[in-house]
């Protein structure tokens, strides 16, 4: 089973008109959590399935289930859109393979906010493991709305 | 009507692994430069061209700098090791 494309799941756009994402610096927490192709996950998912659910990877190899905080930065325009942007991720002293990860809210009972497909399975041994997030553009950032 | 404007899109990650090693302070020195300046692809050739130049200027104060914070934090650990008594895993960072 592939791991799904890229997407905003459905929860976070009305959560978006409800109020219930604040992606400032300072505002909600947001995870990271990291997925096998075994995942039944869709943009239909409303919550972050829980420890160790729905191919969350083990809990070994230096992954801790749940995943890791992301640090958040303020969201601007730029140009054409509205844009936020995480720091890149880093998984370190990792052993494991991931396809894909799910980003959750956990600020705002762990509702779901985006699936990210690696496309192939990336795979760390005793290295660092690192989810690059692309440039906080009007045409790349992370989560942009136009 | 919205049309196509208001429609929240995601973008795409990437993912950098490594085996037994960490990533190199080239690596990081390259992904904060990204961070810090952004060139358009519309801009001038000559705007281009001045920030191309800033970059590289500021790529290679971030490596001098990345490489002294880890020079620093070795000593840090050097110390803490050798004060716990494993000189062998002290010497060990010294050499690095």
């Amino acid at each position: 089973m592939a791991f799904p494309s890229d997407t905003l799941t459905n929860t976070f756009k009305v959560g978006l008109l409800q109020g219930l994402h604040d992606f400032r610096a300072a505002g909600n927490t947001f995870n990271i959590a990291l997925y096998d192709d075994t995942t039944t996950m869709t943009a239909g998912t409303a919550t972050y399935p829980g420890t160790g659910a729905d191919g969350e990877l083990a809990a070994s190899g230096n992954y801790t289930q749940g995943g890791q905080a992301l640090a958040s930065v303020d969201p601007v325009w730029d140009t054409t859109a509205a844009i936020c942007d995480f720091a890149d991720e880093v998984f370190s002293n990792a052993t494991f393979s991931a396809m894909g990860a799910l980003i959750y809210d956990v600020t705002a009972s762990n509702a779901t906010v985006a699936l990210l497909d690696f496309v192939t399975l990336q795979t760390a041994t005793a290295g660092d493991f690192t989810i690059q997030f692309p440039a906080a553009a009007a045409a790349t950032a992370i989560i942009r709305i136009a | 009507m919205l049309g196509q404007s208001g429609v929240p899109q995601v973008g795409s990650v990437t993912v950098k692994t490594t085996s037994h090693t960490g990533l190199p302070i080239e690596h990081w020195a390259d992904r904060c430069l990204e961070r810090i300046i952004y060139v358009a692809p519309d801009s001038t050739s000559i705007m281009k061209d001045q920030a191309e130049a800033y970059r590289a200027n500021i790529r290679a104060v971030l490596i001098h700098y990345m490489t002294q914070a880890i020079k620093s934090d070795r000593t840090t650990l050097y110390n803490l090791f050798l004060k716990q008594g494993h000189r062998d895993m002290a010497e060990i960072l010294r050499k690095l």
